[in-house]
C-alpha cells in the first residue's frame, strides 16, 4: 500500500526515469528468472517411470501417486511402465535423461539385491533416492494343520532335521530368502528354499502342500490368514501390524530379525536441491491426505515415509548385509 | 439368493449395458491389435474405472478381457498376426483359410467358437468354482513339469510334412527358451550383457516377427497389385449349418481344455490354444487338412482361449490369489475399491460376486453382438490389394513390436525374427514348433528344476505324483499313437503291393 501511494504523490517524475526504473526492474526479473523457474517446478509434465509392468503391487502405487500428484499438488504426471532386465531398464530410462526432476523414478527395495547381484549395472550413487512411501515385511507362514505354533517349534524342528521341511517363497536370492537366512544364521540351522517366480503361487503350493513352510509378505496370502487356514509364525517388523494384531513378531519371540520391502521414489543424482525440496514438499502434501492413508491402508501398506537422508543410509546398510548374504548362499562369487 | 437377483439388476441396468458395450468394443480393437493384450488393455482401463461402482468397474473389465481373446484371432487370421499370444494357434488355419477366400467363414467361425467357450468357461466358473480350485491345488511342479512336456507332445501336429523339421524347430524355441535369469540361481544366462534379455527372449516379438513379418516380407515379394481374394465373399455373420456341425466338438473340447488349463497359474491361453487343436485334430477325421484351413483348427483354439477366461478367475474368487498377470490387474482394481478377493467375499459382497460370476457369461453374449457388426468391416480387409495389406502388416507389427516394452531393442528383435521366419518360409520350415517351445520351456525348465531341489535331487518325484504320472503316460500316449498309426499304414500299404 505504502509503495503505491508514494508513487501517486511522485506523479510528476520524468517519464526518462520511470522508464529507467521498468528496465532495471525487468533487468532484475530477468536475472531472478532460473530461480523462479526452480521454484515453479515442475514447469513441464512430470513422468512416473514405474520399473515394473502394468498391474502389479508397484505399478499400483505409482498410479495412486501420480493421481494425488496431480490432486494435492496441482502437477501434471504422466506412468510410464518400463520393465525389463530387474529394473535396469527403468533406471537406465532415469540415468540417460537430465537430472532436472522431469523424470521420477517409482522403485522397490529389491534395487539393492539388483545391484549386489550384479544385475543391475548401476550404483545407488547414481541416484537421490527421496522418499520410501510403503512397506511389506516378510513373515513365516505355515497351514493351520502344522504342529508349529511358534518360531521356537520350527526352528526345534529344523535343527534336529536339518533340510527336514519344503521352505519356499517368492524369487530366488531376493528379500524372503535373505529373511529365512537372516533366521537360520541366528538359529543356527539349514534349510533349503524352494523359489516360485509369482508371489500367488507361494500361497497355492502352500495349500495344496507343495511345501511345508513359506517366507511370505503376509498380505500375499490374505484371505487364508485371515480366516484362519494360514498361520503367520513371526512377522519381521518390529511391533505388531494394526493390520494383522493377531500375529506376533519375530522380536517379542527373542529372535533379533526386522525387515521389509520398500517402495518409493527416486530421481537422477545431481538433481538441483531446489527441485528436490519441490518435490519433498509435494509429497508431504499427498501423504497427508486422507486419500492417501484411506489408500494405504486397503493396501496393508505400512508407511516408512523415511526421507532422503534416513532413507540412503538404510539402503547403503541393506546393500552391504545382502551382499554378504549372496555371498555366503552362492549366488554371486 | 438377494445377491443373484441385485447383481443381475446391475447387469441390465442401462449403464451395466453400457459397460459390457464399451468393454467389448475396446476389448476387440485392443486384442486385435498385436502387442496390446488384455492384461495391458486392462491396466489403460483401470484408471477409468476408480469412480465406478465396484460392480460397474468389474463388468467393464470382463468384458473386455473376455472380448479380447477374441479380437487377438481377427488379425491373426485377416493379417497372419496374432493380436495376443493366446491367438498363435489361430492364425496357422485362420490365414490359410483367409487366403482360400474364406476370410469372412473363418472369422466367423471364431467369433461362434469364442463366445460357446467364453459362456462355458463361465459356466464352469460359476457352477464349479470350489471344486477346480481344489484341483489346481493339487498341481505341483512336478505335475506343471507334465503338463508342459505333454504340450510339447503337440510339436508333431505342427510339423507340417516333416517331423525332423518340426523337432528341429521345437529344438530352436527350447534353447531361446533358455535366455534370461535363471529360474532357480538367479543369474543371467546367454544375455551378452543385455539386461534387455533378463526376461528372457520377449516371446511376442518371436511370435509377431516369425508369424507377422516374415508373411508382410513373403507379400511384398508377390506383385504389388495383385489381390486374389477379390472373389471372396463377405458380409454374412452366422456360420453356416454345415460348418456348425463340422465344428462342434472341437468348440466343446476347445472350451473344456481352456477351462481346465486356464486355472492352473502360469499355464493360461498360450498353451490352451495349441493343446486344444492338437487335441481336435487327433480326433478329427480330416487330419491332414490342419495348416490348410481346417475350419476346425480356428474352432478349437480360438474356444479355448475364451474359456480361460473363466478357468483364469478360478482361483482369483475361490483362494483369492491372482493365477495369471491379467487376474493380477483385476485383483488390484478390486483392492482399489477396498476389496479383496477370496472366499469370504461371497458373504461380504455377494452382489459383486455374482456380477463376476454372470458377467463372464453374458459379457461373452455381448461380445457375440458387437463382434458381430465388427464382421463385415472387418472381413473386407482380404478385398484390398496385397502391397497394401504388407504395409499395413508392417506397421501393426513394428507398433506392436514397441508396445511390449516401449523398447527399439524389441523392434529390432521382432525384424530380426521376422528375417529368420521368411528364410523358413522359403526353406519350408513350419514356424509353430518354435512358438509353442518357447511358451512351453520356460514352463517345463523351472518346474523340472523346483520339483528336484524339493525332493532334494531324487528323481521318484516324477513317478510318485498321481498328477505327474498321468500326464507322463498322455504323452507318452500322444507320441506312441501317431507311431502305431504310421507304422501301420506302412504295412498295409506293403501288403497292397505284394
Amino acid at each position: 500500500m505504502q509503495q503505491t501511494s508514494l508513487t501517486l504523490r511522485r506523479g510528476r517524475i520524468s517519464a526518462f526515469v520511470r522508464g529507467t526504473v521498468a528496465a532495471l526492474c525487468m533487468a532484475a526479473g530477468a536475472f531472478a528468472l532460473p530461480q523462479l523457474a526452480a521454484a515453479e517446478y515442475p514447469e513441464k509434465p512430470v513422468t512416473l517411470v514405474v520399473w515394473s509392468g502394468a498391474g502389479g503391487a508397484l505399478d499400483t502405487y505409482g498410479r495412486k501417486l501420480a493421481e494425488l500428484l496431480e490432486k494435492e499438488a496441482g502437477w501434471t504426471v504422466k506412468v510410464d511402465n518400463r520393465p525389463g532386465g530387474s529394473g535396469a531398464v527403468g533406471l537406465s530410462q532415469i540415468v540417460t535423461q537430465p537430472a532436472d526432476g522431469s523424470n521420477i523414478l517409482v522403485l522397490t527395495g529389491t534395487l539393492t539385491f539388483g545391484i549386489a547381484q550384479g544385475l543391475i549395472p548401476f550404483k545407488v550413487e547414481d541416484l537421490r533416492l527421496l522418499r520410501a512411501m510403503q512397506s511389506e515385511p516378510s513373515s513365516l507362514a505355515v497351514l493351520n494343520d502344522s504342529p508349529f505354533k511358534t518360531v521356537d517349534d520350527f526352528v526345534t524342528h529344523m535343527k534336529e532335521n536339518p533340510n527336514g521341511l519344503k521352505v519356499g517363497g517368492h524369487s530366488s536370492g531376493g528379500f524372503h530368502q535373505y529373511m529365512l537366512y537372516q533366521l537360520m544364521k541366528q538359529a543356527g540351522f539349514e534349510s533349503g528354499w524352494i523359489p516360485h517366480d509369482a508371489s500367488g503361487k507361494v500361497t497355492l503350493a502352500m495349500l495344496g502342500n507343495h511345501i511345508d513352510a513359506a517366507m511370505m509378505t503376509p498380505s500375499t496370502g490374505l484371505a487364508q490368514v485371515k480366516n484362519g487356514e494360514i498361520r503367520l509364525l513371526g512377522v519381521t517388523t518390529a511391533e505388531r501390524s494394526p493390520f494383522l494384531p493377531d500375529a506376533p513378531t519375530f522380536k517379542e519371540q527373542g529372535y533379533d530379525l526386522e525387515g521389509s520391502i520398500w517402495r518409493g521414489i527416486a530421481v537422477k543424482a545431481g538433481t538441483p536441491d531446489d527441485v528436490v525440496a519441490a518435490i519433498q514438499s509435494a509429497i508431504d502434501k499427498v501423504t497427508a491426505s486422507e486419500e492417501w492413508k484411506t489408500f494405504q491402508q486397503e493396501q496393508f501398506q505400512d508407511s516408512p515415509d523415511w526421507a532422503e537422508a534416513e532413507f540412503t543410509e538404510r539402503v547403503q546398510k541393506d546393500l552391504a548385509e545382502q551382499a554378504e548374504f549372496l555371498k555366503a548362499a552362492g549366488f554371486v562369487q | 439368493m438377494d445377491g443373484i437377483v441385485q447383481s443381475l439388476g446391475v447387469i441390465f441396468s442401462l449403464s451395466g449395458i453400457a459397460v459390457l458395450l464399451i468393454g467389448a468394443l475396446l476389448g476387440i480393437v485392443i486384442g486385435a491389435l498385436p502387442g496390446l493384450g488384455p492384461s495391458i488393455g486392462l491396466s489403460l482401463l483401470i484408471p477409468f474405472t476408480y469412480t465406478m461402482s465396484p460392480e460397474l468397474s468389474m463388468l467393464l473389465m470382463i468384458s473386455l478381457y473376455t472380448s479380447a481373446e477374441y479380437g487377438g484371432s481377427i488379425s491373426a487370421i485377416l493379417l497372419s498376426t496374432p493380436g495376443t499370444a493366446a491367438a498363435a494357434a489361430t492364425a496357422i488355419d485362420g490365414y490359410a483359410m483367409a487366403q482360400k477366400g474364406q476370410a469372412n467363414e473363418a472369422i466367423s467361425i471364431s467369433l461362434t467358437a469364442s463366445t460357446l467357450g467364453g459362456v462355458l468357461g463361465g459356466l464352469a466358473l460359476l457352477l464349479l468354482a470350489m471344486p477346480l480350485a481344489k484341483l489346481a491345488l493339487e498341481f505341483g511342479p512336478a505335475g506343471y513339469f507334465a503338463v508342459g512336456l505333454f504340450g510339447l507332445t503337440s510339436v508333431a501336429a505342427l510339423s507340417g510334412g516333416s517331423l525332423v523339421k518340426g523337432l528341429l524347430g521345437a529344438a530352436l524355441g527350447l534353447a531361446l527358451a533358455t535366455v534370461g535369469i535363471d529360474p532357480i540361481a538367479g543369474t543371467p544366462r546367454f544375455t551378452f550383457g543385455y539386461f534387455e534379455l533378463y526376461e528372457g527372449v520377449p516371446f511376442l516379438a518371436a511370435l509377431i516377427g516369425l508369424f507377422a513379418v516374415s508373411e508382410a516380407i513373403a507379400l511384398a515379394e508377390k506383385h504389388a497389385r495383385s489381390s486374389k481374394l477379390a472373389k471372396s465373399r463377405v458380409g454374412h455373420v452366422f456360420m453356416s449349418k454345415a460348418l456348425l456341425k463340422e465344428t462342434w466338438r472341437s468348440m466343446l473340447s476347445g472350451s473344456v481344455i481352456g477351462t481346465l488349463l486356464g486355472i492352473l497359474p502360469g499355464v493360461g491361453g498360450n498353451i490352451a490354444c495349441w493343446v486344444a487343436r492338437d487335441y481336435a485334430r487327433a480326433r478329427d477325421k480330416h487330419p491332414e487338412q490342419y495348416g490348410k484351413g481346417s475350419p476346425s483348427g480356428i474352432a478349437a483354439p480360438e474356444a479355448s482361449n475364451n474359456a480361460t477366461v473363466g478357468g483364469a478367475l478360478v482361483p482369483l474368487l475361490a483362494l483369492g490369489v491372482p493365477g495369471s498377470p491379467t487376474t493380477a490387474i483385476i485383483m488390484g482394481a478390486l483392492i482399489m475399491h477396498g476389496l479383496h478377493p477370496g472366499p469370504q467375499l461371497f458373504a461380504e459382497a455377494p452382489t459383486l460376486v455374482y456380477a463376476i460370476l454372470f458377467g463372464v457369461i453374458i459379457a461373452s453374449l455381448v461380445q457375440y453382438l458387437v463382434g458381430s457388426l465388427f464382421l463385415p468391416i472387418m472381413a473386407r480387409t482380404v478385398l484390398l490389394p496385397d502391397g497394401v495389406i504388407a504395409a499395413g502388416i508392417m506397421a501393426f507389427a513394428i507398433l506392436g513390436a514397441f508396445a511390449i516394452r516401449n523398447l527399439m531393442f524389441d523392434v529390432w528383435m521382432t525384424l530380426g525374427f521376422g528375417l529368420v521366419g521368411y528364410l523358413m518360409k522359403k526353406l519350408n520350415f513350419p514356424v509353430a514348433p518354435i512358438i509353442l517351445a518357447m511358451v512351453l520351456g520356460y514352463l517345463i525348465e523351472s518346474n523340472y528344476r523346483t520339483a528336484l531341489v524339493s525332493s532334494q535331487g531324487s528323481y521318484m518325484v516324477f513317478l510318485t505324483d498321481p498328477i505327474s504320472v498321468l500326464f507322463l503316460l498322455l504323452s507318452l500316449v500322444s507320441i506312441l499313437v501317431p507311431v502305431r498309426r504310421a507304422w501301420r499304414a506302412r504295412r498295409r500299404a506293403a501288403l497292397a503291393t505284394e
